[in-house]
């Protein structure tokens, strides 16, 4: 138990001090960083398949018992947030690894190995926190690398969006101590199993405003919408894996600290309205920012923007099946947003750029290119088959099941933004992929294909095709996948379990 | 020792009279962002030793009182940061025992090794180990298996200081001499001769020949 919870945050600290170490072989970096992903992604699976039937695993951290010491706390929603992230980081990785060998990258290896394993450790843990304050130094490890990630290979565009970030991140750093300071001087705790049974006897008014701190520190990260403006400005410049891995992990990461702190600490329902608010500004304020968009990428990142709004939308259901749901779409869009990015790296490599102006015929210049873009595509959309088919579905399900005019207009909203979705994915499709190429890109194709770099963008189609397989895979497994998720999102909302296995016997 | 400060180094800003006329660090060489100043030496060749003492106070007494690995790897940092103030990057150089990085990778390492330890014989991670020890002059000493991971935590901080020192003020110290040196090398090729240049040429060109130099 104690080694299951501690592999995926200590076996990634542990490979970059030894990428650090190694520093002139850059074939001997990448092998310690796919082994260390590959016993990551080990371990998370374990753990999932511990903690499938809703069993909660908790650790003390030197031996100090729970509400004084650093808890380390795996429940299915954290395994299963925790294999899902670690396999794309892994195959992220690899993506990288095939641009770095053709030549293809413009990152500065150095560093780069070691900080992405430093970001992994700082998601890993974020999951696996069992107490606020582990939980805000796991966000510091997790955004301390990718502040120094997004500035791989240094351009004006990227350090002007290094400033937006970083100020940002910072900015919701610091309201992020504040609640926590705020939680203990109320509670005289910050284990969250405690701060659950003690703030239950806090004021309501506090209470709320607690929480909506809590939402506010954590709505900047996930960039929901009064608050998403530094988004679409900071994630499509960066190179290709980061921007890839940030959109699909980085705001999930603080989805699940809203899940965790908003169903957890405050029961969700001090709230609910407000985040019905912003779930529906979210979903249609972001579509609106990708249908005006004329580059690939940025397209993308609005489009993050606006579905983060139907995971907010889930939570504040505040019911079992709304936060199941919620939990359904956050594996679907980990998968699917960051295949989208890899697609755009390799349209990137083809073309030179993603601005759809002077894309043409990319159907004609690699068949397989449109393939993975189409499936990913059409499953963010929510068209039947496809994940985000299942996932929406059991959203809406969860909407009319509360019932109540607020959600049937949420409801409407998230159908608005499905259809707008296909407006702004056929978009891109009919501009992009469609037509006949423009001649560079024909011959950029043939050098790509004959010049040294061949094996490399091979290795780089590949695993996006692997990202478009496991993207498959979601949908193929939605029905354990959703009897998962009803299983976990129950002991959210009962928080029985939780409480029970880091505190044994109730607590003090 | 005397004439380690030799004739006035050729090229370059006056020295002025705050110029050391001894030899207080281990290089000589004038950083590129001005003269080199005595009091700054003295200061810091005064300095540094109690601040690294004190920072290994800082690091044996954090068990149980204020103080601990990043206190005492701040304040061993900040003597690394003061002999660059007064000597420039050469001489940050001439005291690193390796690359911040490499710093950082032993710290990495000796942190999350000393975490994962207690999982091999299945105690929770960060589990700590102490042991006490009568030693004759000391009396009663407490060692602490948490001593090697606050250590990790000392090479990170310093570690990362220095990187951030390297990255900003060493390598912008870099290129202005890089570039003085080109401007330098300009001017030399438009003199008429071609051989033989003025001698109030290049304000601060890099002075590494008067590094050790003997008349």
């Amino acid at each position: 138990m104690n080694l299951l919870l501690a592999v995926p945050f200590v076996i990634p600290l542990l490979g970059a001090g030894i990428t650090l170490l190694l520093r002139r072989s850059p074939r001997s970096k990448q092998i310690a960083g796919v082994v260390t992903l590959a016993a990551v992604v080990v371990d998370a699976v374990w753990l999932l398949w511990l903690t499938a039937d809703g069993t909660v695993i908790a650790s003390d951290a030197g031996g100090w018992a729970a509400p004084l010491g650093i808890t380390l706390v795996a429940d299915p929603l954290a395994a299963l947030l925790l294999t899902v992230s670690s396999v794309v980081l892994l195959l992220v990785l690899l993506y990288a690894i095939g641009q770095d060998i053709g030549g293809l990258s413009s990152a500065t290896p150095q560093t780069f190995h070691p900080l992405y394993l430093v970001l992994t450790a700082g998601v890993c843990l974020s999951f696996l926190a069992g107490d606020l304050f582990n939980l805000f130094v796991a966000f510091e490890v997790m955004l301390t690398a990718s502040y120094a990630l997004i500035t791989q290979a240094p351009t004006r565009a990227r350090v002007r969006a290094t400033m937006i970030y970083t100020v940002v991140g910072l900015t919701s750093s610091i309201l992020f101590l504040t609640g926590i300071a705020l939680v203990y001087a109320l509670v005289g705790t910050v284990n969250m199993a405690d701060i659950a049974i003690k703030l239950d006897g806090a004021p309501d008014d506090l209470r709320m405003v607690l929480a909506l701190l809590f939402l506010v520190v954590f709505g900047i990260k996930a960039a929901i919408v009064p608050l998403h403006f530094w988004l679409p400005d900071s994630y499509p410049v960066a190179i290709t894996r980061i921007s890839a891995i940030f959109a699909a992990l980085l705001t999930k990461v603080a989805v699940y600290a809203i899940i965790r702190t908003q169903t957890l600490l405050f029961g969700g329902d001090d709230v609910s309205a407000v985040m019905l608010w912003i779930a529906i500004a979210t979903m249609i304020v972001g579509i609106l920012g990708a249908l005006v968009q004329d580059d690939i990428n940025r397209i993308m990142s609005f489009a993050l923007v606006s579905h983060i709004g139907f995971m907010i939308f889930g939570l504040a259901l505040n019911t079992v099946a709304g936060i199941a749901g919620v939990m359904v779409y956050l594996v679907h869009h980990i998968v699917v947003q960051a295949t989208m990015f890899l697609v755009n790296g390799l349209v990137r490599q083809y073309v030179g750029h993603t601005s759809l102006r002077s894309i043409r015929g990319l159907t004609a210049v690699s068949p397989a290119l449109a393939l993975f873009f189409f499936l990913p595509a059409v499953s963010l959309a929510g068209i039947p088959p496809m994940s985000g088919f299942i996932a929406k579905v059991a959203l809406f399900q969860a909407g009319v099941e509360a019932g109540g005019w607020l959600t049937w207009v949420g409801i409407g909203a998230g159908l608005l933004t499905s259809l707008l979705t296909i407006i702004a994915i056929f978009r891109v499709w009919t501009r992009a992929f469609w037509g006949t190429p423009l001649p560079d890109m024909l011959t950029a194709r043939a050098e790509l294909k004959r010049g040294p770099d061949a094996a490399g963008l091979r290795m780089m189609t590949v695993t996006t095709g692997v990202m478009v397989g496991v993207g498959v895979l979601v949908a193929v497994l939605g029905g354990p996948l959703v009897d998962l998720s009803f299983t976990a999102a129950h002991d959210l909302l009962d928080g029985g379990a939780y409480i029970e296995a880091v505190l044994p016997g109730g607590g003090s | 020792m005397a004439d380690q400060h030799g004739p006035p180094v050729r090229g370059g800003p006056p020295e002025g009279w705050e110029a050391p006329r001894e030899r207080w660090l281990s290089t000589v060489v004038r950083p590129a962002f001005g003269p080199r100043s005595v009091l700054l030496e003295v200061v810091a060749r005064l300095l540094i030793p109690s601040i690294l003492t004190f920072a290994v106070f800082l690091l044996v007494t954090g068990h149980d009182r204020p103080g601990g690995g990043f206190a005492a790897g701040l304040v061993a940092g900040m003597a690394y940061v003061l002999r660059y103030v007064a000597g420039g990057r050469q001489e940050l150089a001439a005291g690193l025992p390796t690359r911040p990085q490499g710093l950082l990778a032993i710290g990495l390492l000796a942190t999350a090794g000393t975490a994962t330890a207690p999982l091999l014989w299945g105690d929770p991670i960060l589990r700590t180990f102490s042991y006490t020890a009568d030693l004759p002059v000391f009396g009663k000493v407490k060692f602490a298996s948490y001593l090697l991971f606050e250590l990790g935590v000392v090479f990170i901080v310093v570690g990362l200081v220095l990187a951030v020192v390297a990255a900003l003020g060493a390598r912008m110290e870099a290129e202005e001499e890089e570039a003085r040196a080109l401007s330098a090398l300009r001017r030399r090729r438009r003199a008429p001769s071609g051989g033989a240049v003025e001698p109030r040429t290049d304000p601060g060109r890099p002075t590494t020949e008067g590094r050790n130099e003997t008349p």
